[in-house]
């Protein structure tokens, strides 16, 4: 009896502890964002990004008015997690209230987002396996395939074939970049004189195609095709914390 | 009637001989020192009516560095003219071609030649003697967009005064050029003279020269200046600049232009006590030089605390002000901070950026929120319970940063599994592991259903042991141990290929599979290599020699 006491005056305490709000989320709760993104960072550079703590410093840069930060954040919590739900509030709050723009999602984004990149990427690879094993094995057993093992055979490769589209869905989503600087034009050409064709804001998503010249191509959420240079947009699949762009540029 | 015809002849010639133009052209002082005024006078005469000539100013184009201006005409008669021209010679010493120009009269076009200018320190001419034009500009390298401020200082010398100018020209290609103030007194108290001052604001980089031309009016002595001894003098000053962009390399991102030297003078709110709602004023004073009026106001982000209202803009460019101010509405109550002003500045003399930041003000703000309405959203992390009224919260939602899930574990380091490098090594290796694996047993399998692969193999080396055993012992003429060596080759080739043993093989089975080998040569081989054992003699040696050896090698080439 007094062993099950203990038990639960231990639990009970265990759930007190993880319920008590860490001094980032109090300084969030108070009002000091710029204490509160510290902290979280802090958190971040030694345990990790996880998606929840991603989507919390995104909701503080985003208080003090840091929209390529926050739009990092965000994209990136959703990519570990595609059901976070602060960071999906943060992106949609962005677009309605923030006039962030962000490019709509393919049908073949849309069908890899509900188990993210990495199921999407284990299913593939264990399918594969699958198939290949059930391939090789008769063959080095000598013997001809059973029926389960043709079932099994067939079941690889229909979950393969199934992954495709949630592979290619998953990838090119990973090629959003979010534009980190304010005032970038997007140039016709890539290079220094390039004309501007459009302006695009700070925190706005675009989709990365390939490099040169010191310049990416890019396609906006209006469809529009031109380039910005490297440092003016940050991808978001490199995963971690944004760029800090501050302490570089300043003289 | 042949006089009549001569004399209208000679007449029609006489009336189409014209007659010769004649100019003259007089410098004085003959010889000029560098920077030395003088005058040209062109006499001019001809058989035809002379009047004024037209665009004499614009036909002259003098020599590099030279000044030079058509300052009048006097008039002597109809038939000869006499033009006068006033110049300042170049700076440098040497023969400057004043090149040949028309005389546009009314009935002719006389052309004046080419005009040499001569030009040597040895005149002893001290530039300081008489009134001169200098150009006052800092030596250094600009930038597009920058304020450049000029001067051209018109100074007195002892017995000459500058009273007037007039007739200014500026050529500056490259620059946006506006004069700043005309025929103003000098800055300093201690000199004498006039200056006018100008504004440069280069709009491309690379390598410009600016041009700047006119004519100052000089008193000489104690005359009045609107008489003869009252001269105009012309004055040309070039000058070649330099002009880059502002570098990129530590640019900062806000920054929008400003080139020069600024100070964040003062930050004042006209209220500091307002109510939720009340629009107080945020004044900021910048002061410095450089280009005030290309400054960008900088943005405000007012946040969810206040909202900044369109920008009203008041610009002093006589005190080197700029001021900045902002209509801020608090939405909050509380102890609240006005935003940060900044905004990035290039300093051209140190080439360096500076950042400037107006300190934000405490401000009281008295009354009650109002409502959100404008930002309310429905929680998207609030469970959906049927019959109860969502939570209302703002677009953000309350971050649980210590929340985890099945696929996103609360704690460590979760980076894209794609980009795991392990995660396809090890796959990789499985592959690899596995592919070897396969190859292993196939290739196996595959030897253990065809073992003749193995024993002819086996054969093949045996018998080439054989076969150079043979040869040695040939060499050696041990016939013997060479009948020995060819015996074992016959037994392990046939064994292998009749799939038997190899201690069994005799003559007759060597046949089988050599028909063409000779039974008594066999015989005679067999009874060389093992007769000793048995006690039978052996036959003789020669064929053995000649015909036992391609025996094997015919054996080899069947494995």
């Amino acid at each position: 009896m007094r062993s099950l006491f203990l038990s639960m005056l231990w639990v009970s305490a265990a759930w007190a502890a993880a319920e008590t709000p860490s001094p980032a989320e109090v300084a969030y709760a108070k009002g000091t964002y710029a204490e509160a993104a510290e902290q979280w960072r802090e958190e971040i550079s030694q345990a990790g990004a996880t998606a929840p703590l991603l989507a919390a410093l995104g909701n503080a840069e985003w208080k003090l008015g840091r929209k390529g930060r926050a739009m990092i954040c965000w994209e990136r919590a959703l990519l570990l997690n595609p059901y976070d739900p602060v960071a999906a509030a943060g992106l949609r709050h962005a677009q309605n209230a923030g006039g962030v723009e962000r490019p709509a999602s393919s049908w073949y984004e849309d069908y890899a987002r509900p188990i993210g990149a990495n199921a999407w990427l284990l299913l593939a690879v264990g399918a594969a396996w699958t198939g290949l094993l059930c391939l090789l094995l008769p063959r080095l057993r000598r013997q001809p395939a059973g029926e389960w093992n043709q079932r099994m055979r067939m079941g690889a490769v229909t979950v393969l074939a199934l992954c495709i589209p949630g592979l290619w869905g998953a990838y090119t989503h990973a090629q959003r970049s979010v534009v980190r600087r304010t005032e970038v034009s997007l140039r016709l050409t890539p290079t220094t004189l390039g004309e501007p064709m459009i302006g695009v804001a700070e925190g706005d998503v675009v989709r990365a195609g390939r490099g040169f010249n010191g310049h990416i191509r890019v396609t906006t959420a209006a469809g529009k095709v031109g380039w910005v240079r490297v440092g003016e947009i940050e991808p978001v699949a490199t995963g971690g914390l944004p760029m800090d762009l501050d302490s570089k540029g300043a003289p | 009637m042949r006089l009549l015809l001569y004399s209208l002849l000679g007449l029609s010639f006489l009336g189409a001989a014209r007659g010769e133009d004649t100019v003259n052209w007089e410098m004085t002082p003959r010889v000029a020192g560098p920077g030395q005024p003088f005058r040209i006078q062109i006499r001019v005469t001809s058989e035809s009516t002379l009047h004024t000539p037209k665009s004499v100013a614009k036909e002259l184009k003098p020599p590099r560095g030279m000044a030079l201006s058509f300052s009048g005409q006097a008039y002597v008669s109809a038939n000869e003219s006499i033009l006068n021209f006033s110049g300042v010679a170049p700076t440098t010493e040497g023969v400057f071609i004043i090149p040949s120009f028309p005389l546009r009269f009314a009935a002719r076009i006389i052309t004046v030649p080419d005009m040499p200018v001569h030009v040597s320190r040895a005149t002893g001419y001290q530039p300081e003697a008489q009134a001169r034009a200098e150009l006052q500009l800092s030596e250094r390298t600009y930038y597009v967009g920058e304020l450049i401020a000029g001067t051209i200082q018109f100074r007195n010398s002892s017995n000459e005064t500058v009273v007037a100018t007039y007739g200014f020209e500026a050529e500056a290609e490259g620059f946006a050029f506006q004069i700043a103030s005309d025929r103003a007194a000098p800055a300093a108290d201690n000199e004498a003279g006039l200056q006018t001052s100008f504004e440069l604001t280069p709009i491309r980089a690379g390598e410009s020269e600016i041009s700047l031309r006119g004519i100052m009016l000089v008193q000489t002595g104690n005359r009045p200046v609107f008489n003869n001894a009252g001269r105009d003098r012309p004055f040309a000053l070039r000058r070649r600049l330099t002009v880059e962009h502002v570098p990129e390399r530590g640019r900062p991102a806000d920054w929008s232009g400003a080139i020069g030297s600024f100070t964040a003078e003062s930050v004042s709110i006209s209220n500091e006590k307002p109510e939720v709602g009340e629009p107080i004023s945020l004044r900021a004073v910048l002061t410095g030089t450089g280009n005030l009026d290309r400054i960008i106001t900088p943005e405000l982000s007012g946040g969810d605390i206040w909202d900044v209202l369109p920008i009203v803009e008041r610009r002093r460019k006589a005190d080197e002000q700029r001021i900045f101010t902002y209509t801020l509405v608090p939405r909050l109550p509380g102890k609240q901070r006005t935003p940060l002003i900044r905004f990035s500045s290039f300093d051209p003399t140190t080439k360096q950026f500076q950042r400037l930041e107006f300190a934000a003000q405490e401000v009281t703000v008295t009354g009650n929120a109002p409502a959100k309405v404008d930002l309310i959203t429905a929680d998207p992390g609030a469970p959906a319970a049927p019959g109860t009224r969502p939570i209302i919260v703002s677009g953000l939602a309350t971050p649980t940063p210590s929340a985890g899930s099945f696929l996103a574990p609360s704690r460590g380091p979760v980076a894209p599994l794609a980009a795991s490098v392990s995660f396809w090594s090890l796959n990789a290796l499985a592959l690899l592991g596995l592919l070897l694996t396969s190859a292993v047993i196939l290739t196996g399998g595959y030897l253990a259903t065809h073992p003749e692969i193995i024993r002819r193999w086996r054969a093949r080396r045996q018998l080439d042991r054989c076969l150079a055993g043979a040869t040695t012992a040939q060499r050696q003429a041990d016939t013997t141990r060479q009948a020995r060596w060819i015996l074992e080759g016959l037994r392990t080739g046939c064994a292998a290929l009749l799939g038997a043993e190899t201690a069994a093989m005799t003559q007759s089975d060597f046949q089988r599979i050599l028909p063409a080998a000779p039974r008594p040569l066999l015989d005679q081989l067999t009874l060389t290599a093992e007769g000793e054992k048995f006690g039978a003699k052996a036959g003789p040696t020669a064929a053995l020699d000649a015909a036992a050896l391609p025996l094997l090698r015919d054996l080899r080439r069947r494995l």
